[in-house]
Formats: C-alpha cells, structure tokens, sequence
C-alpha cells in the first residue's frame, strides 16, 4: 500500500492505492495512483517539497512521484520569517 | 381584589421572564452554532494533525514534544548539531556542543496545525537540511523572542 499525504490547515489529506492491484491493472487501485500524481505535480507546481517516508528509513526529498513509496508528505512551501 | 390583582401580576411576570428565557436561549444557540461553525474545522485540523505527528515521530520523539513542549532533532550533516523545534510554534533553536548558536524562522506559507508544523521541520530538517538553512531567517540566539500565536 502506498499513500501520499499533503499537509494542509484540517491536518492533512490523503490518497492510498494499491501498488500490487494497481500492477495488475485493476481500474481503482489504477485511479488512485493517477489521482495521487496529479495532486502530486500540482501541489509541486505550487512549491510544494516532497518526502519519502519510510519506516526505518531518513526521510528522502523526491522530485518525482514514486508510486512504490510506502508514504509519501508533501509538505506546503516554507519561506523566512 | 387585592389578591386577584396579585396574581394577575404573578401570572403577566411568569409569562415574561419565560418569554425572555426563550429569546436567551435563542440568541446562546445561535452564538454557539457560530462558534462551532468557525472553530470546528479548527480543532478537527489540529486533533488531525495531532495524530499525523504521533504518527511521524517515534515514541521517544512524542513523548519529548507531549512533555518537554519541544523536539529535538540531530542534524544529519553535523552529529554536534541539534535543532530544537518548539511544540507550540516559534523560532526553533540551534545548538552545537550544547551551546545556542542560533535561532532559525521558517514558516509554511498556507496556515498549517501545530503538529504539522513539528513534523515539517523534522521532515525539512533530516531530508533537506542544506535547503532548510537557505530558505531560514537567522537570528542570533535568545535576542528575539515571539510568543505562540504570531508565528
């Protein structure tokens, strides 16, 4: 399973799929990973950074939706205060 | 007649005082349906982030922020180097070999929950470090001091 999470002000929203239904075809788990890369590309369009998350792991900044991440947090774009 | 007026006066002051009850009661459930209606996305938002960070940090780390107000997080790059990011909002402090160097601003544009904001910066901070230091004001240690809600 993977799921890409986009912090935002009600705490953050989510998208899960299926990576192994997704592989085999199956339309939903197929539309979620769809529907995970576009957020994925708009919130990046916006100056979003992106983080892949995994248990164990130091938390990796990506550049490109990797649909076999166990998690991925996209974090809103940070300036100075 | 005395008492029949009496109670005719009874009777009109009953009815009156339940007429205004009725009217408070009103105007408090409006009251409140308003503030429910604007702080309710608040605190779902915050309960949520809430769990998201209990989610990203381990034990030790929530335990840290639940008890201490603040997360202390090493610096990938520099063992020496700690950074405490504060619970609650607020410049995160940097230290090397135990000593205040710095305090750091860095802030989300879009208005995030307090959870999500300790989770940004440990997520900025051990997957981004160099990028982090870039985009922070720096500040020398202790000489600015903002309170929880101006951040």
């Amino acid at each position: 399973m993977g799921m890409l999470r986009v912090m935002s002000r009600r705490g953050d929203d989510r998208v899960v799929w299926d990576l192994e239904k997704a592989d085999v075809g199956e339309l939903d788990a197929v539309a979620a990973v769809q529907e995970a890369e576009r957020i994925f590309a708009a919130e990046r369009e916006r100056g979003a950074t992106a983080f892949k998350v995994e248990t164990g792991k130091a938390p990796e900044r990506i550049d490109v939706f990797d649909k076999k991440a166990e998690q991925i947090v996209l974090v809103p774009r940070v300036v100075g205060g | 007649m005395l008492e029949s007026t009496f109670q005719v006066l009874v009777l009109v002051w009953v009815v009156l005082t339940a007429l205004a009850l009725f009217c408070l009661a009103l105007s408090i459930g409006s009251h409140w349906g308003d503030w429910g209606r604007l702080l309710g996305p608040y605190f779902s938002g915050e309960r949520r982030a809430h769990a998201f960070m209990r989610e990203m940090l381990t034990p030790e780390e929530y335990q840290q922020v639940t008890t201490c107000g603040y997360l202390d997080v090493t610096s990938p790059s520099t063992p020496d180097r700690t950074y405490r990011i504060p619970g609650a909002g607020g410049l995160v402090h940097v230290y090397e070999h135990g000593h205040a160097i710095m305090d750091l601003c860095l802030q989300p544009v879009d208005v995030l929950p307090e959870g999500d904001v300790v989770v940004m910066h440990k997520l900025m901070i051990l997957g981004n470090e160099d990028e982090y230091l870039m985009k922070a004001n720096r500040f020398a240690p202790g000489i600015i001091t903002l309170r929880r809600g101006f951040l």
